[in-house]
């Protein structure tokens, strides 16, 4: 694995990856030059989505780009989930199948039907190939994540069942994205 | 506006869900000339198909932006029959057809002419498309669709908008059997709807 886990790279190594990856040299890295950057293991780009997503979380002044104080937390976000996926990754393939799937979703707590694994599968795997990869899979760990977080809301009493108007269901599906 | 214990809140007068002009294009017998010469623009590597990235960079909307991802994916997904991530030349036309006509009803409720819809303006279509929102909910989603300046939708965003609207709205319905606009909703399927209505 390249990455110790925990370990946290020093200043001037961050320095010098922020230089590089702001190629306009603005002091600040858009979009852009960050999906430029990342890779997903394939050379196909990296998830525009996943990169917005990653930006609104780090974008502390709300410009739609990243500082270099903003980039040190997400470098170690994406580190984080760079090991995440390596360990649900078993054949090494780069990819995260269906069993993967399943395996780093009970991980987190998840306890999901064959079926509904299959659903985020299709839904998250963007070359249709029945896998998931690491852009995708972070992606879809959000989504799960934040849908989670709006049903428990709701769910007073914990038995994995609500009962919720229509505006409130219509508001809680529309939690991930237009 | 508030839930009452009896009331509908997506009844309308005089009759249920009317999908939005357009949902269901009609089919038409002959290739249309226009749609025909669009297709052929479109395609660029000329495999007689095209994909949803094909599809971006022909789509402008009215702030002179390319159609967002996620507008082009749902739109070549509701006429790709073959699952395939491409439309070919027959179904092209149907999109076709259908993209104009959102782009009359966009029009329509663009009264200012703008290029994009204001929250008074997206109260109004909602109305006449048969649904009845509170303004919480409107405003939440115009800052949804428009996180930057929190006021506007642009034409791609109002299609992905009204689709999405009209997909969760039917398995909502499915589900609410009482027809008094309340379900009750298991985790599971909460998620495969969340996740399998979404583009």
């Amino acid at each position: 694995m390249a990455y110790q886990q925990g370990a946290m790279p020093d200043q001037s190594f961050l320095w010098d990856v922020f230089q590089r990856v702001d190629k306009d040299r603005s002091g600040q890295i858009s979009a852009d030059e960050l999906q430029m950057a990342l890779s997903n293991g394939t050379w196909s780009a990296f998830n525009p989505e996943t990169v917005r997503l990653m930006i609104g979380m780090f974008d502390r002044e709300n410009r739609g780009t990243v500082s270099f104080q903003d980039f040190e937390a997400l470098w170690k976000y994406v580190t984080d989930w760079q090991n995440c996926f390596r360990s649900f990754d078993r054949d090494n393939s780069g990819n995260i199948d269906k069993q993967e799937l399943n395996t780093a979703l009970s991980t987190f707590g998840y306890r999901l039907s064959d079926q509904l694994v299959g659903v985020l599968i299709r839904k998250f795997d963007r070359f249709g190939q029945g896998t998931i990869l690491f852009d995708d899979f972070i992606q879809c760990c959000i989504a799960l994540y934040t849908l989670t977080a709006a049903f428990r809301q709701h769910d007073t009493d914990m038995d994995g069942v609500i009962t919720i108007q229509y505006e409130q269901f219509l508001s809680m599906v529309f939690s991930l994205k237009i | 506006m508030s839930y009452g214990g009896s009331f509908n809140p997506y009844a309308q007068p005089g009759g249920g869900y009317s999908p939005p002009p357009g949902a269901f294009p009609p089919q038409n017998a002959q290739m249309n000339q226009q749609a025909q010469q669009w297709f052929a623009m479109v395609d660029r590597d000329r495999s007689g198909k095209i994909n949803a990235a094909e599809l971006k960079a022909a789509l402008v909307n009215g702030r002179g932006q390319q159609f967002s991802d996620n507008a082009c994916k749902l739109m070549i997904s509701m006429f790709d029959n073959d699952a395939s991530g491409t439309i070919d030349m027959f179904e092209f036309e149907k999109l076709y057809n259908y993209i104009n006509q959102w782009l009359q009803v966009f029009k329509t409720y663009d009264q200012d002419g703008s290029g994009h819809i204001e929250e008074s303006e997206l109260t109004q279509a909602f109305t006449q498309m048969g649904f009845r929102f509170t303004p919480e909910f409107i405003n939440f989603l115009v800052k949804k669709s428009d996180p930057q300046t929190q006021k506007e939708i642009s034409v791609d965003q109002f299609i992905v908008l009204c689709v999405q609207i009209q997909r969760f709205t039917e398995a909502f319905r499915q589900r609410d059997t009482q027809q008094n606009g309340t379900i009750t909703i298991a985790f599971e399927d909460f998620l495969s709807v969340a996740i399998g209505c979404s583009y």
